[in-house]
Parts: C-alpha cells; sequence; structure tokens
C-alpha cells in the first residue's frame, strides 16, 4: 500500500516532494502577509465549514474526474494489486494533495483575515477531510449519482443548521466513517476513466471553423461548460452583494469578478498537443488567436450582459457608458488572457485542476480591478 | 549534391541545464531530396526536428540557411515552407479530418487540392468526417500524413512516420517518400531500417548528439547501416 500511495503521491507533489514543501511556504508567506496587514473580518464557523466543505469537494471531484489521470491509471489498474489498497492509496494521495495544495490555500486566506481558534480550524479540517472521503465515495457509487446528490443536501444542510450542537463533530465523524465504508467496497476501476469515444457518425464540414471546435471543446468537456454557465448565473446575483457599494466602483469590479472563466482561458495551457501545434503552423496569430480571443471575449461579454442586466432590474441606472465598459473589459480581458496563454502558458502542472487554481488566473481580474481602481479615481474625482 | 534547401551550422541543443541532446551539429539538405535519419533510441533524433519546427528554444548554432538566406527558425517564411508530422499528434482534436485540412491550407495560404487520391492510398476513406480525436492512433496518423502530401511544404519533416500504420499504408506511406523529391525535400525519422533502405537518398545515422556517419545513394545497406548503429539484434 505505502508503495502503491508513494507512486501516486510522487506524481501529484513530485519525485522528492518538493513541490508540497514549494506550496507550504507560498501559502505561509500568503498567510503571514495578509495576518500582518490587519485586516480582519467576522466569518461564522458554519460559513467557514461549508466553504471549505464545497471548496475541498469541488477539487477533489475535479482531480477525480481529471482526463490526464486516466493515462496514468491505465497502467496501474491492469496490475493484479489488491482492490482496497489500491482504492485507498489513490484516494489517500488525491485527498492529502487536495488538502495540502489546494484547502490550506484556502484555509491560509481565512485563517489570515478572521479571528478564529482551534476548535473552528479542527472543524473546518474534519469538515474538508469528510467532503475528500465523501466525494470519493459519491465517484465510486457513478451509476447511482442522485444518491450522492441527497448525500452532499443531507451533509450541507446538517452543517447549516446543527453546526453549533454538541453532536455536529460526531455526525461529521460518522459522516466520514460511512463514506469509508462505501470506499471499502469500491472497486478500483471506478476511477479509471476510460477514454470517451464520441458519437462517430458523420458530422463534419468541408471547410473548418475555429468557432465549431471552440463549441465542441466546450461540449465535450462537460464541467467547462458548467463553469460558465455557473459564472453567468454569477453574474445574475452579483448586484445583490454589490448594492452598497459606490455604483462607479461595484460595476467594474463586478466586471472584473466575471472574468474569472478559468477553463475557457487555460485552452492551450492544457493541451500541449494543441499548443505545439499553433506554434508550428504559420500564421496562427491570425488564424488561431484572433478567433479564440473573440470566443473568450463572448464568454465575458455574455456574463456581463447578464450582471448589467440584474444590475438595472434591482439597482437600475445603466447607461450606455456602462455597457460600453462592459465591451471594454470584456474585450481587454480576452486580450489579455490570450497573450498571456501565447507568451506565458503554464507548463509543469501536475492534474488538470492545477490550472483551474493556478495563481495566473487571478492577473486578469487584478489588472481589471486596477483599471477599475484607476477608473474610479478619474471619473469619481471629476464628479 | 544539388542546390542546397537547408544547411544548419553547428547546432546544438538541451533540455534543463545540463542534458545536452545534440551536439555541434551541421547539415546540409539539398532541393528535392529524402534524407532518413536513424540512431538508437535518445540519440537526437526527434529533439533535432522539434528544433527545425520551432518548438525548441534551447539551441544554438552558427547559422541556420534556407536557400542560402539566414533564417530564424520561428520565423514566418520558414514556416511556410515546412510541416512537421510528429510521432505523436493530439492535436487538434475537435476537428474532423476535412476541417482540420482546410484550417491548414488557410494557415499555410494555399488553395485545397483534391486529396481522394491520398485518402484512398492511405485507405481512409471512412474517417473524414470524424473528429481527430475519435480515431485510433494510426488512422490519427494517417490523417497528418495525408495533410502533409496534400500540402507538399519545399520542406517535409516526418518524425517515425510508420509507427502504427498498417502493413498497406506502409507500402503507401514508402511511395509517397520516395516520389516526394517531384515537389520538396523530406527528412524523415525512423527505427525502421526497412523504411530508410527502401525511400531514401541519403541516410544520417546520428549517435549521441552527432552525424556519426553518412550513406550517400548507392552506399545504402542495410548490414553496414546497422553496423553503423552498433547493434546486433534487427532494428
Amino acid at each position: 500500500m505505502k508503495m502503491m500511495f508513494n507512486v501516486f503521491s510522487k506524481k501529484l507533489f513530485g519525485a522528492k516532494y518538493e513541490r508540497l514543501t514549494r506550496t507550504m511556504l507560498i501559502y505561509l508567506i500568503v498567510f503571514w502577509g495578509l495576518y500582518i496587514s490587519n485586516f480582519q473580518v467576522r466569518i461564522a464557523p458554519f460559513i467557514l465549514y461549508l466553504m471549505v466543505s464545497t471548496f475541498t469537494a469541488g477539487v477533489m471531484w475535479q482531480a477525480l474526474s481529471s482526463e490526464d489521470n486516466a493515462v496514468n491509471m491505465q497502467n496501474m489498474v491492469m496490475l493484479p494489486f489488491e482492490r482496497r489498497k489500491f482504492v485507498f492509496s489513490y484516494v489517500a494521495a488525491m485527498g492529502i494533495y487536495t488538502l495540502l495544495t489546494k484547502t490550506a490555500a484556502l484555509l491560509a486566506v481565512l485563517l489570515a483575515v478572521s479571528v478564529w481558534n482551534w476548535i473552528g480550524l479542527l472543524g473546518s479540517i474534519l469538515c474538508a477531510v469528510n467532503a475528500i472521503l465523501m466525494v470519493a465515495a459519491i465517484f465510486s457509487l457513478k451509476r447511482y449519482w442522485y444518491v450522492g446528490v441527497f448525500w452532499f443536501a443531507a451533509v450541507f444542510a446538517a452543517i447549516f443548521w446543527s453546526w453549533d450542537k454538541p453532536w455536529f463533530i460526531l455526525s461529521i465523524l460518522a459522516n466520514s466513517i460511512l463514506a469509508f465504508l462505501v470506499l471499502r467496497n469500491a472497486d478500483g476501476y471506478t476511477f479509471y476513466l476510460q477514454e470517451h469515444k464520441g458519437s462517430l457518425a458523420a458530422r463534419g464540414h468541408k471547410h473548418h471553423s475555429v468557432w465549431i471546435y471552440f463549441y465542441r471543446y466546450l461540449k465535450s468537456h462537460k464541467n467547462y461548460f458548467l463553469n460558465t454557465v455557473i459564472m453567468w448565473c454569477a453574474a445574475c446575483a452579483l448586484p445583490l452583494f454589490f448594492r452598497q457599494m459606490d455604483r462607479l466602483f461595484a460595476i467594474p469590479l463586478g466586471l472584473a469578478v466575471l472574468s474569472l472563466n478559468t477553463p475557457v482561458c487555460i485552452l492551450l495551457s492544457c493541451d500541449h498537443a494543441l499548443e505545439r501545434a499553433v506554434r508550428f503552423l504559420p500564421g496562427q496569430k491570425k488564424t488561431f488567436c484572433i478567433p479564440y480571443c473573440f470566443f473568450i471575449f463572448l464568454c465575458n461579454i455574455t456574463a456581463d450582459m447578464f450582471f448589467l442586466c440584474s444590475w438595472q432590474m434591482q439597482i437600475g441606472g445603466v447607461a450606455i457608458e456602462t455597457i460600453a465598459a462592459a465591451v471594454f473589459f470584456a474585450m481587454q480581458s480576452a486580450v489579455f488572457s490570450v497573450l498571456l496563454e501565447w507568451f506565458y502558458p503554464v507548463r509543469g502542472w501536475k492534474i488538470e485542476s492545477d490550472l483551474w487554481h493556478h495563481p495566473r488566473k487571478y492577473v486578469v481580474p487584478v489588472v481589471m480591478l486596477l483599471l477599475a481602481e484607476v477608473v474610479w479615481n478619474i471619473i469619481g474625482g471629476r464628479i | 549534391m544539388s542546390k542546397p534547401l537547408l544547411t544548419i551550422k553547428n547546432l546544438s541543443a538541451w533540455y534543463g541545464s545540463e542534458k545536452m541532446v545534440l551536439r555541434s551539429l551541421s547539415l546540409d539538405l539539398a532541393e528535392h531530396e529524402a534524407v532518413g535519419l536513424i540512431g538508437l533510441n535518445g540519440a537526437g533524433k526527434t529533439t533535432f526536428l522539434k528544433v527545425l519546427s520551432g518548438l525548441l528554444t534551447t539551441f544554438r548554432s552558427d547559422d541556420i540557411l534556407l536557400s542560402g538566406r539566414s533564417i530564424k527558425v520561428r520565423e514566418r517564411d520558414f514556416k511556410l515552407c515546412r510541416y512537421t508530422v510528429f510521432a505523436e499528434d493530439n492535436s487538434f482534436q475537435y476537428f474532423t479530418f476535412r476541417e482540420y485540412l482546410s484550417y491548414v491550407f488557410s494557415a499555410y495560404k494555399e488553395k485545397m487540392p483534391d486529396v481522394s487520391e491520398l485518402v484512398q492510398g492511405f485507405h481512409f476513406e471512412d474517417n473524414t468526417d470524424i473528429l481527430l480525436k475519435d480515431l485510433s492512433t494510426g488512422n490519427r496518423k494517417k490523417a497528418f500524413l495525408i495533410t502533409a502530401f496534400a500540402l507538399k511544404p519545399k520542406l517535409l519533416l516526418l518524425d517515425e512516420p510508420v509507427n502504427g500504420l498498417d502493413f498497406e499504408s506502409t507500402e503507401y506511406l514508402y511511395q509517397q517518400i520516395a516520389n516526394y523529391k517531384e515537389y520538396g525535400t523530406v527528412l524523415f525519422s525512423s527505427h525502421i531500417l526497412e523504411s530508410i533502405t527502401l525511400t531514401c537518398d541519403r541516410v544520417l545515422v546520428l549517435e549521441d548528439g552527432q552525424i556519426c556517419q553518412t550513406f550517400e545513394s548507392g552506399q545504402i545497406n542495410a548490414a553496414k547501416i546497422r553496423e553503423a548503429l552498433r547493434y546486433e539484434n534487427d532494428v
């Protein structure tokens, strides 16, 4: 089991676990930097538990369903390993990776900016471990996915309503044990994602269209598509949170937040073969990069339009200048995202989930926020 | 040798900070010739083709000349002259073969020719409207090879083109490589001696990042090449 765990974890953390030390050091610096800034917010324990559980569950799901795992796993699953040892080694490696490289980042930020105690911290860690085990168990029950939906809903309801009850910790522990028992009966093959073969029916076109390529790409990656749709839904809800702010800052802030659509902005980083092809073929700046830029622009502007419509309905005051600003921000974000992909693609990632959470994704929104700040100062100051 | 198409002077390439793969490699490729590159695993064949495809930045050379003019491997004029078929290629997975073909021809600003003969030759008729991601490895390879032979670039680079192909397609590929001289120069790497001896005008034996021996037309002989490779078993 130790050997199997080492195989999986070395793939994720590097041959000498060097990635783990580096990541921990970065999180420590982030924690310390935020801590000494004296910026403090109040976070209710149940919000902390919910955030940690949702985030950890989401990342664990991404890690397990990462397509590149299939390639790495196919050589492992064919070997005559003992089923349970295989499953627990794999889940342990993925879980520890999620916990230490992803959840730790969230905790570092949350703990640095809030007042916390050891019980809250232990509760958060327990919630994260529970989320990892539960997601792995649900992942192994693919055919009964609806059970997973109810299970998740029940755990979330429990966190929401009983986080302050004396038996809360025990109930989370019991849930983790239940997930552990489900995993005991799971087969290693349930974690091996077979290469998806689509319909072989003729459906091609005589001439190429990069737009059709992007459409098929999104259609094929359901999680990417879902992320884009979630972003559009978030766009409708954002005015609710931003209504207290100054309109001149809130709108650009909203536009910046909505440019965080990671999956459409990592097309080249996550597909080495495509990156290689666009680099060796001639004229790709025009043939590939410009349509790609418009594709990101379209995703951004759709989210921005949902945001502005929602803003207009809830608060009002959206003028033609606001729409022009949205177009400008969406275009600027698209251009910047493509430039980053072209000149600084993310390399050396271990699983696809790393790309989704790579710090590079914040570069574009941060630039946009700085721009928003400048706009706010110029226009606000003038008014 | 006829007029040189590509001249490479003292090319060295490396990965990371110390792993030197190519060591002061110099080479002339004439116009309209088929050149085979053979060597054991790790000899530097793929790295050499990667450098020429503009995919490796960690290299240096005294000069690279295209038809006597000094060029950079990433410049547009050179890109328009060459096309590479990689040993394994999973690019543009969401295009069908026809769409990919159209995409490449638009990138090279060429008019798309009739490729039915090539499609038939490679037995690819049933796969032209299937997404590349849904094709088998061999069929995907055929899609890229058909594109290459339809495009007819001045310099065609093939990295282990025989791998993954069925027997009939392999024969057809040999024929295509041998006939390619009519349109341009082909440089291809292979582990399969037969593919080299049947098609090439010149064979370069690569060892430890250097060309250790060259077999000119008329001297190309499987036994001698095997000897040069210091490899007793069949390659």
